[in-house]
């Protein structure tokens, strides 16, 4: 099976060498973790080192914040839009869902045929569609995408920072991703820090640790996993009972010692 | 070297219609509906009606249908046109000695 690589290395390794080709694959995560950031190395890596062109969709942060922000980390989108190997899509979640007669990615894929989409996010067709038709419009929108052959990022924002917050399951969106990946702020040792989770791939293992991650100059790059730390998921972050004991007994030969 | 001067005017008539053409010139990729361009300026639709319908009979803007909705977009054809003709018009008058 053809795998598509995100490009960023470790993240590639977590998911045994990359999405699986054509799949739907969803970024979930609160504000500040950096899904957007991700969604646009997976496109800028896609055409710069994988040849894969590649469309992102915005609903609501203009084109120009976005270039300015991809500049940021040496990404020169709007070079790659003048080379046909990209295009910035800004419109209203109404109208992507129009499906009708002509869609609106109709005609940049003819333009270009990308290989890789970015949706900016589906949390904004929650503005549009009723909350009991959010399924059926979402999955005719992942199918539609399927079906013109592209490999999907779809972001969805959360809205808790901290603590559980799964907001996905709500709307029974998580059956129709083939792939989710989990973005959040946690709190170890009162300083905040973000770590990253593979929640689900269908059809293939993957590391299921949950690993620290950080937005450097280049983007995001993954480090290692919160090994020593037990409930980081729910908010109640402590060290696992070995290392707890561990610690103990440390604490307890240095006083013996005084 | 009036249709430049005609042009400009025409182009900066408003200060809507100025709005509307640094959104477009800064995000060429928008394609929406006449209210969620008018959200994006922070306007209504009905308070820019006039002013898109005027930059869509310039050519700059263009309508097209997608499935119901009726959604404006850029001509960068044309308005690479039109920045000529407006260049072309202020260069003649720098060399008059007119700005």
């Amino acid at each position: 099976m053809e795998r598509v690589r995100t490009g960023i290395s470790e993240l590639d390794a977590m998911l045994n060498g990359g999405f699986m080709r054509g799949d739907t694959v969803m970024v979930a995560g609160s504000a500040g973790t950096g899904k957007t950031t991700l969604a646009l190395q997976y496109l800028v890596n896609g055409i710069t080192k994988f040849g894969d062109k590649g469309i992102y969709v915005t609903f609501e942060q203009l084109p120009d914040q976005i270039y300015r922000d991809a500049t940021n980390y040496g990404w020169d989108l709007q070079k790659l839009e003048k080379e046909d190997k990209f295009r910035l899509i800004c419109t209203s979640p109404n109208i992507f869902l129009e499906t009708e007669e002509e869609h609106i990615l109709d005609e940049p894929i003819k333009e270009i045929q990308p290989r890789r989409i970015a949706i900016d996010s589906l949390t904004h067709l929650e503005m549009f569609v009723p909350k009991r038709e959010m399924r059926k419009e979402a999955y005719r929108l992942l199918m539609y995408l399927k079906t013109k052959g592209l490999s999907s990022l779809s972001i969805w924002e959360t809205p808790q920072i901290l603590g559980q917050s799964f907001s996905i399951t709500e709307v029974g969106l998580s059956f129709l991703l083939d792939c989710i990946v989990l973005l959040k702020f946690v709190e170890i040792e009162s300083s905040m820090k973000k770590a990253l989770l593979i929640l689900k791939m269908r059809g293939s293992d993957h590391d299921k640790r949950l690993r620290e991650f950080k937005i450097t100059s280049d983007g995001i790059r993954i480090f290692a996993p919160f090994e020593n730390y037990e409930c980081i998921l729910t908010g109640t972050t402590r060290k696992r009972a070995e290392e707890r004991f561990a610690e103990a007994i440390v604490e307890g030969i240095t006083q013996e010692k005084r | 070297m009036s249709e430049g001067k005609e042009m400009l005017g025409k182009l900066l008539s408003s200060e809507i219609k100025g709005d509307l053409l640094v959104l477009f010139h800064k995000n060429p990729g928008i394609i929406d509906t006449m209210d969620g361009v008018a959200r994006r300026i922070g306007r209504t639709a009905k308070a820019m009606e006039e002013d898109v319908k005027d930059l869509v009979g310039l050519g700059l803007l263009g309508i097209k249908r997608i499935g119901k909705y009726e959604v404006i977009f850029l001509n960068s054809t044309k308005d690479k046109e039109i920045q000529e003709t407006v260049a072309d018009y202020l260069k003649g008058l720098k060399k008059e000695g007119g700005v």
